[in-house]
């Protein structure tokens, strides 16, 4: 009579789908592992709230759908970071029904710290014993079975690169939910006083506070009164001093001292180190490692900083110059046949002439923008998690920390910074290598002042027209005022917006590895998906925008009468002080505020007005436009891979002289002075980051906040330089 | 008394006292940073900070400053 409903039960237990929460030390191969056994079902967001990654994925073992849930790396469960804040909440509030606890097999101790701590939640454990071929290498042994024992959870060797042990970790998983698992993780004791309190707590709590018996785990919660932590403690509504936790640990801190944390700190990791001698057995002799080897040239004390700045030298090379030819490509073939059959099929449709246009240069145009933005932002997130992943990143950190630190930045605030030279988004989203959002926000902040690729066309342009004598003198002026404002402008915020202790700097050095091609896959995919989906709205309605406020109203014939012209010429006077208080100066800077190159082509289009038109052979046909669009990826490949090998300067900083532009520059010439033109530079260079930059602002802190920030100081930074350049020039008698 | 920071590179102690209180207490701790543990100074940074130490096996960086907090018994 039983058994159907026993058996319904089970079905019913069996078809739902099993939550499991994956757990793990950073640099213990976690992201590798998720990335095995998910592959591309992989789903990247955030946190909510926060700017902390969160990765998810839902898969088929068996006919039973797992969910998996990659918790942050963490070293602890400790009240004090965010990543480690989110990880215990989702464990202890959401409940998963397994955690996959990720164990570097090659730094045993110091990861069973952290088991220590996930068996104390009550939920079912599964230890992925991970790095296990490197283990064995160095000749450790590991008795998995006494581990199994020791910590009562199953424990699975793994080789997450190699996908090695995958399937048996899943079998563990879907085995540690069956009704009758004898996965059920062991109390590991922690010694006579710290067990009585513990006890004692969890009498108290169940008799005094039965609604926080529910909610949380009984021994966890008893732990962590015993620990004083202030995030449970102010989450659950307890004082400090709440007689219940102050009976209980009043002898503990009598004969320990006030500090319980720190003995709670040291129990968990006898515990680990007690764990670790009874199932590893290490060689007796320790060989140099291959780590070793390298750090002693890498980490060279005059090497250190030479090899560093090759390796950065290298990164921006590759980043820009192999991506280069692809964007140009992207560009031609957009702009060029694309645009033009769109036009020949709006004209066979008879379609208005203003929809055309708004068409093909609004929308288009608009597409066409985010895209070439694409093969920058994938070659970034590829290098970036190479460096990231081979363990070179914590190397970088270490050899620039002392001087980034002077500004209150962190040593991995270099690389984001360095990428900003080239372009500022993908180096907006690189400090996602700063795991502090303190050192984040500010890198963020200073990132705009690093003088980008598409500012150089006006350096070029106005040098060209004023200065083509000292025309080098001029550029490195610009670049390096960037880079004095942004230490200035470091010091500033690190006293006044980030007052208070610089975050600390207490970081790993892992071994050094090779990361797997799938995982650089997965991350360089991943993010350059989310720039096209999520970045690719914003700056398409932007780009449209701008279309309607350069042709509205319909047919202007002058560019003064179309709304750009009238914002320009509204806006103009702020710019008199300066020296380019005209509606031409100031409507190409409105534009500008969708690149900053676009200043160039705006400037273009209001001052040269008759744009010599090229006579047009007959326009080619479909076919030759793909033909020519085969070819010339060909060749972007062909280019793209001359780049990285043959020359010795950075291709992609070098602006190209149009024709037409000698028209302009003529132009240029004699509606700006030399002084005006410098102080119009200056501006360009400081003032607000192009809206791509605002919207990978808004895409990597989740908020407006830091973006506003930034154009709130950049254009209070702006005027003033130019001001002072202008005004103090004047005053000196360079001219007005 | 002997503090981490004074070590050179190659030199080792043992931890006597963690003097840094708080957050930066907990985060060595977990990092296993702990009274009695035998800790060896690898490296100095290029431009002489931050320092590289080996503790519980493993490599660790962290500035001169958070290193002084650290006491130790002498025992080279």
């Amino acid at each position: 009579m039983m058994m159907p409903n026993a058996a319904r039960t089970l079905a019913a237990v069996e078809t739902a789908s099993i939550r499991v929460a994956v757990a793990g030390n950073p640099n213990s191969g976690k992201s590798t592992l998720i990335n095995s056994l998910a592959g591309t079902r992989l789903h990247v967001g955030n946190w909510p709230g926060v700017t902390v990654e969160k990765k998810e994925a839902t898969l088929d073992h068996r006919g039973r759908s797992i969910a998996l849930i990659d918790l942050p790396g963490t070293y602890s469960l400790s009240p004090y970071t965010e990543e480690e804040i989110i990880a215990r909440d989702f464990l202890v509030h959401d409940r998963p029904d397994v955690i996959v606890d990720v164990v570097d097999a090659t730094n045993l101790e110091r990861n069973l710290y952290l088991t220590v701590q996930l068996l104390e939640l009550g939920i079912p454990v599964v230890v992925a014993l991970n790095i296990y071929d490197e283990a064995e290498k160095k000749g450790y042994k590991i008795d998995v079975r006494a581990m199994e024992i020791a910590l009562g959870v199953k424990v699975v060797p793994t080789v997450a690169t190699r996908k090695t042990g995958m399937g048996d970790l899943l079998e563990a998983v879907t085995g540690a939910t069956a009704k009758g698992s004898r996965n059920v993780p062991r109390s590991l004791n922690y010694g006579e006083d710290i067990e009585a309190a513990v006890q004692k707590l969890t009498a108290d709590v169940a008799r005094r506070h039965p609604a926080l018996a529910e909610k949380y785990p009984e021994r966890w919660l008893a732990l962590k009164l015993v620990e004083g932590d202030h995030h449970v403690l102010a989450e659950a509504n307890l004082s400090d001093a709440d007689s219940l936790a102050k009976d209980a640990v009043g002898h503990l801190k009598e004969a320990h001292g006030e500090d319980l944390e720190s003995l709670m700190a040291d129990a968990r990791y006898s515990l680990a180190a007690g764990l670790t001698r009874e199932v590893l057995k290490r060689p007796a002799v320790k060989t140099t490692e291959l780590t070793e080897k390298i750090d002693r040239v890498v980490l060279n004390r005059f090497l250190g900083i030479p090899i560093f700045l090759a390796a950065m030298w290298l990164v921006f090379k590759l980043t820009f110059d192999m991506s280069k030819p692809f964007v140009d490509w992207l560009d031609g073939t957009i702009n060029g046949p694309f645009t033009r059959w769109v036009e020949t099929l709006m004209g066979f449709l008879h379609g208005p002439e203003w929809l055309v246009s708004l068409v093909t240069k609004g929308v288009i145009g608009g597409v066409g923008f985010v895209l070439v933005f694409v093969p920058v932002i994938f070659a970034m997130m590829f290098f970036i998690t190479f460096l990231e992943g081979s363990g070179y990143m914590a190397r970088a950190a270490f050899v620039m920390d002392r001087a980034m630190h002077s500004m209150g930045l962190h040593g991995k605030s270099f690389i984001p910074m360095l990428l900003g030279f080239g372009c500022n988004v993908p180096a907006i989203y690189a400090t996602r290598t700063l795991e502090n959002p303190r050192d984040k926000a500010l890198t963020a902040l200073l990132i705009p002042l690093m003088s980008c690729g598409a500012r150089l066309p006006v350096y070029v342009l106005f040098t060209g027209a004023f200065f083509s004598a000292q025309a080098g003198m001029v550029l490195w002026s610009l670049y390096v005022m960037g880079i004095v404002l942004a230490v200035l402008v470091g010091v500033l915020f690190k006293r006044t917006l980030f007052r208070g202790e610089s975050p600390v700097f207490i970081m790993e050095l892992p071994p050094y590895r090779m990361p797997s091609g799938r995982s650089l896959a997965i991350h360089t995919w991943e993010k350059g998906k989310h720039f096209l989906v999520k970045a690719g709205t914003y700056i398409l309605s932007v780009s449209v925008l701008v279309w309607f406020l350069l042709n509205l109203p319909w047919g202007v014939e002058n560019k003064k009468d179309s709304f750009l012209g009238k914002a320009g010429s509204a806006i103009a006077p702020v710019f008199a002080p300066l020296g380019f208080g005209n509606w031409e100066a100031s409507s190409s800077l409105i534009a500008g505020v969708i690149a900053k190159e676009i200043v160039v082509g705006t400037m273009g289009e209001i001052y040269v007005k008759e744009i010599e038109k090229k006579p047009e052979g007959p326009a080619p046909t479909f076919f030759e436009d793909l033909r020519e669009i085969g070819t010339s990826f060909a060749a972007s490949g062909k280019e793209a891979f001359s780049n990285v090998f043959s020359t010795f300067g950075i291709a992609s900083l070098k602006a190209e002289e149009k024709e037409g532009r000698a028209t302009l520059r003529s132009v240029i010439g004699k509606t700006f002075t030399p002084l005006s033109g410098y102080a119009f530079m200056v501006f360009v260079l400081l003032y607000m980051p192009c809206v791509v930059t605002a919207v990978a602002f808004r895409h990597e802190f989740g908020t407006w906040k830091w973006f506003g920030v930034a154009f709130v100081y950049q254009t209070v930074l702006a005027w003033s330089a130019a001001f002072v350049i202008y005004q103090g020039g004047k005053l000196l008698g360079f001219g007005g | 008394m002997m503090n981490l920071a004074m070590l050179k590179p190659g030199e080792k102690g043992r931890i006597a006292k963690i003097g840094a209180i708080g957050p930066l207490r907990r985060r060595l701790m977990d990092m296993g940073v702990l009274v009695g543990e035998e800790i060896t100074v690898e490296k100095i940074a290029p431009l002489g900070d931050p320092i590289e130490i080996t503790v519980k096996n493993y490599n660790l960086s962290l500035r001169k400053k958070e290193a002084e907090g650290i006491l130790l018994e002498a025992t080279r």
